[in-house]
């Protein structure tokens, strides 16, 4: 790869896919060229090579070579009766390899975060729903409300590129309010605050976010700083309720305050415009998620047999199935993960994953592979399930894509 | 390989053979002439009972595209829809793999996705490149973006705007404009409700007529041999003929598409203030030099409506069935709205939306302007073709089914007053022929010398046309043979079809500030390189040729 090469990167590690960082490779080191993204750039560099990347397979605590890990994978798969998919994050080609694999095999195939999933899904699968996207909140909201706590802290960049940016279209940026609702911390509030914009930081127990909506939308005497917030959410033109779901796994009942807020949404259109931009986790989600219901037809959590399969969320919750030992073996596939992975040693384990991976405990076998948009090309989806970006080769360390990996495995004769 | 289809009756209504007893011959995926075959023939499949036609084309059929998969979680109750060859998914709402099996065995060897928003063409070429057998193309959205309408607001020039249109076809590889509800999906999201051709939207001071004019003048002076695809202002509002008929007015001649035109052919008249006014809009179709259209007809049963009509969807969502839905604003760029709904035979209204659409069949004069859709899955899934084509050809099956409509209905329709009854020949025309040729597909639709060899055989014995038409005999595609007596025998990936008219580079700079400026991506990001196409996205493209150099 050719050294003193700066160039625009898409980033796959946070569910914004930002397009407009830019890095210095030099001699497959990358380093973030653009200022202003700190806690991106930390992000982004973790998956540099380090002393103590794995760069080679491994078998428990032994290195073998790449072709020798195939073997055993194989093997592995040819022996066990119950095979289960558990993706921590991979791109659309990598998705549609595992969709193949698990056709062949009798797989389960869930994603991690699934959970975290049907929790917004399950708003338009009972009931009315309006979202919005990125760039027509940064054109066109006159005002944002971020619902939670982590919001900011998980989403760096939505303030600088979505809430708060330099121009928009349609809406005069210095008359835009920010209303933050929960329990956020200084340090929310400090990047919220960076652009000394109109910011009001409403503190409340994330439980009563429903009670506290309901109130703003009827016409009962309210308190100060409600009162504040009602006159600003009444003579809103384009409102839009932001949150990242895992902020309410807290709460007494998550499904019902997500619904309040989409409601509340809902409520909103009758006389104005409004619309949800929830914010989904940082392990290519949306990519799974929408590439698994074209396929599939079902978002998550589906079992293969024979020519067929079918979709039950209980049934083939993978966390479940490896917690109860309902599975022989578990293949993790893990590309954008910066979290450690928890393994069950009563089961093998075969992790497909980068080369900076962690794990509680030392998988059966481990199969380096590329990360999208660094060593291979690929597709994700952004937050907003709309957008779909490309990623780029940017490192060239002869690394293979999850794809060209479950595209070997699949050969296995079943 | 040298494949013969012996002994046929065939159709080819380009070549203008109508139930002519001959010879095809295929050579490399081609149909090619007797004289030109090289070297014996490999396989001889007996036609002397059997009709051969062109594979057929849906022009018209959402099948790939975010408001699909939006349909698909939705309604996840509804993949229950088991058999012995597909997933269980929903046919309104089906996985890739199923739409790509009952397509084929159908016949049809083209689909054509027209609500392609070119935001969102990544991931709606994603999904129809996991659609085996047929070729895919779609039909880029635009006439609600924000850039579009600036440049109209501030009086840019017509080449301006063409390098644009152009521009947006390249990016986005599609192969047609479709513009939704003009200029109403951006208005509704200044929050109006309505916007009739003639009246200006609050923001932008610009009415439905001057998009239509600008973009139906674009196409035209690019020469993209698909015309403007439109989807018109007031779609399912009573009374909304006028404004169909404004719409034609506005491309002043230019050639011009009106899409799913049942749902724009509402009379208000009458005791309940709906009535057909399919009479009305046939006289116009039937008088119109340039004017063509698909139907969009509606069948009873569940289905799910999904459209880049946010302004309209929200209107109409009260009416979900079951009661959910989802309406969203994308990307300064478009709008969608799904809606599940059941249109029910005991309905006045839904009665006589079925009316009103096989009137406007049964009053075109002219099958080469007329194709047959039922605007998938809005008025009804893909699947119901054969039986839509049985209702158009036994007037007696037809009369049937609308004598057990309610009362209402039979008082405010002519259908029954209409003896016409389709051919066989007709139906070749409005299903192969005349599709392909208002796409640009001129290796498609005919059985003439070099096409391609998409070839749908029918057994004569079948009686049943609605058998007939749904369990070919034989399909092939790309000269090989997919389906065999309703059997899948080799499975095949068929290319996206395109068009790439020239343009200025200069727009890209335009653009790209643009992009910088209020986008959340890169122009460079938005752009989808045929590259791309191959080798990440999974689908090999054809580029066809516009009709002439761009003026």
């Amino acid at each position: 790869m050719k050294s003193d090469n700066k160039r625009y990167i898409t980033c796959p590690f946070c569910s914004l896919h930002c397009d407009d960082i830019q890095v210095e490779v030099n001699n497959n080191k990358f380093k973030i060229v653009s200022e202003n993204i700190k806690d991106c750039t930390s992000k982004i560099e973790y998956f540099n090579i380090k002393k103590t990347s794995n760069l080679t397979a491994i078998s428990k605590y032994k290195k073998i070579n790449f072709n020798t890990a195939i073997n055993a994978a194989r093997k592995m798969i040819s022996r066990s009766e119950d095979i289960t998919l558990v993706n921590h994050g991979t791109d659309v080609n990598g998705v549609r390899s595992l969709l193949n694999f698990a056709a062949s095999h009798n797989c389960v195939v869930d994603h991690v975060n699934s959970k975290y999933l049907y929790r917004n899904l399950g708003i338009i699968q009972r009931k009315g729903y309006m979202a919005t996207s990125l760039t027509e909140t940064r054109n066109r909201s006159d005002v944002v409300i971020l619902f939670g706590n982590n919001i900011l802290k998980k989403s760096p960049r939505l303030i600088d590129k979505v809430i708060l940016p330099k121009h928009s279209l349609c809406t005069n940026l210095k008359s835009r309010k920010l209303l933050l609702v929960g329990d956020f911390d200084a340090q929310s509030v400090k990047i919220a605050k960076k652009n000394k914009h109109h910011i009001e930081n409403f503190k409340i127990d994330l439980n009563d976010i429903p009670e506290i909506l309901t109130k703003l939308m009827s016409d009962d005497k309210l308190s100060k700083n409600l009162e504040g917030i009602r006159k600003i959410i009444k003579k809103s033109k384009y409102l839009v309720a932001s949150w990242i779901t895992s902020d309410f796994d807290k709460c007494n009942d998550p499904d019902y305050v997500i619904s309040s807020i989409s409601d509340f949404i809902l409520s909103m259109n009758q006389t104005s415009r409004a619309a949800c931009m929830p914010i989904a986790g940082s392990l290519a989600d949306a990519t799974s998620s929408q590439t698994m219901s074209w396929i599939t037809g079902f978002p998550s959590r589906v079992k293969f047999n024979g020519k067929s399969f079918f979709h039950d969320r209980s049934i083939c919750d993978s966390q479940e199935i490896i917690r109860n030992r309902n599975t022989d073996l578990a293949i993790h596939i893990s590309t954008v993960n910066h979290n450690k992975v928890e393994l069950n040693d009563k089961i093998k384990n075969i992790f497909i994953g980068h080369i900076n991976s962690t794990f509680n405990i030392k998988p059966d076998i481990f199969i380096p592979v590329g990360n999208p948009g660094i060593d291979h090309r690929g597709i994700m989806f952004r937050t907003d399930n709309v957008v779909s970006v490309l990623l780029d080769k940017i490192r060239e360390i002869e690394l293979l894509s999850t794809q060209d990996v479950m595209n070997m495995l699949s050969e296995v004769d079943n | 390989m040298n494949l013969k289809l012996q002994g046929g009756k065939v159709y080819d209504p380009i070549n203008n053979v109508y139930g002519k007893r001959m010879d095809v011959y295929i050579n490399d995926g081609k149909i090619i002439k007797k004289n030109k075959i090289k070297g014996k023939i490999n396989k001889i499949i007996d036609c002397s009972d059997k009709i051969i036609m062109p594979g057929a084309i849906d022009m018209h059929t959402h099948i790939g595209g975010g408001k699909v998969n939006i349909a698909r979680m939705m309604l996840e109750e509804l993949h229950h829809d088991h058999n012995d060859s597909c997933d269980s998914s929903a046919i309104i709402a089906p996985t890739t793999i199923k739409t790509g099996i009952k397509y084929i065995q159908m016949g049809y060897t083209s689909c054509f996705e027209p609500a392609l928003l070119p935001i969102n063409a990544r991931q709606a070429h994603s999904e129809m490149a996991d659609i085996p057998f047929v070729d895919k193309g779609g039909y880029a959205l635009l006439g609600n973006d924000d850039f579009f309408l600036d440049l109209v607001k501030k009086k840019a020039s017509q080449s301006l705007i063409n390098d644009y249109v152009a521009f947006i076809l390249n990016a986005s590889q599609c192969i047609g404009i479709k513009v939704v509800n003009p200029g109403g999906i951006n208005a509704f999201k200044f929050n109006q409700r309505a916007l009739d051709v003639d009246e200006k939207s609050n923001y932008y001071d610009i009415t439905p007529r001057t998009i239509i004019k600008i973009l139906t003048k674009a196409i035209y002076d690019l020469g993209i041999p698909h015309p403007l695809h439109v989807h018109c202002s007031n779609l399912g509002v009573a009374g909304n003929y006028l404004s169909t008929i404004e719409t034609i007015k506005a491309a002043e001649s230019l050639p011009i598409h009106l899409t799913h035109i049942q749902f724009q052919s509402y009379g208000n008249n009458g005791d309940r203030n709906f009535s057909s006014a399919a009479p009305e809009i046939s006289h116009y179709l039937n008088k119109t030099k340039n004017l063509t259209c698909d139907v969009g007809q509606i069948m009873f049963g569940q289905t799910v409506t999904m459209s880049g009509d946010s302004m309209s969807q929200h209107k109409n969502h009260h009416h979900a069935h079951p009661d959910k839905w989802m309406c969203m604003d994308i990307e300064c760029d478009a709008g969608c709205g799904v809606v599940p709904f059941r249109y029910s035979d005991k309905s006045f209204v839904n009665g006589l939306q079925w009316a009103i659409g096989l009137e406007v069949f049964l009053l075109a004069k002219d099958p080469w302007k007329v194709f047959l859709t039922t605007d998938h899955p809005n008025g009804g899934p893909f699947t119901s073709y054969p039986h839509l084509i049985k209702l158009l050809m036994d007037r007696s099956f037809r009369n049937d089914i609308f004598e057990k409509l309610p009362k209402s209905v039979q008082e405010h329709s002519i259908l029954k007053s209409l003896k016409r009854e389709f051919t066989l020949k007709e139906i070749c025309i409005m299903t192969r022929s005349a599709p392909a040729k208002i796409l640009g597909l001129k290796n498609k639709g005919s059985l003439g010398d070099n096409c391609d060899a998409d070839i749908t055989i029918y057994d004569q014995n079948k009686k049943d046309i609605e058998d007939f038409f749904a369990n070919p005999s034989h399909v092939i595609k790309d000269g090989k043979i997919v389906v065999k007596n309703g059997k899948i025998v080799n499975y095949i990936w068929g290319k996206t079809q395109t068009v790439k008219p020239e343009y200025d580079a200069g727009i890209e700079k335009i653009l790209g500030k643009f992009f910088d400026k209020y986008h959340t991506m890169k122009l460079d990001n938005f752009k989808i390189s045929d590259d791309e196409m191959t080798n990440v996205i999974g689908s090999e493209i054809k580029v066809n040729e516009c009709i002439h150099k761009r003026k």
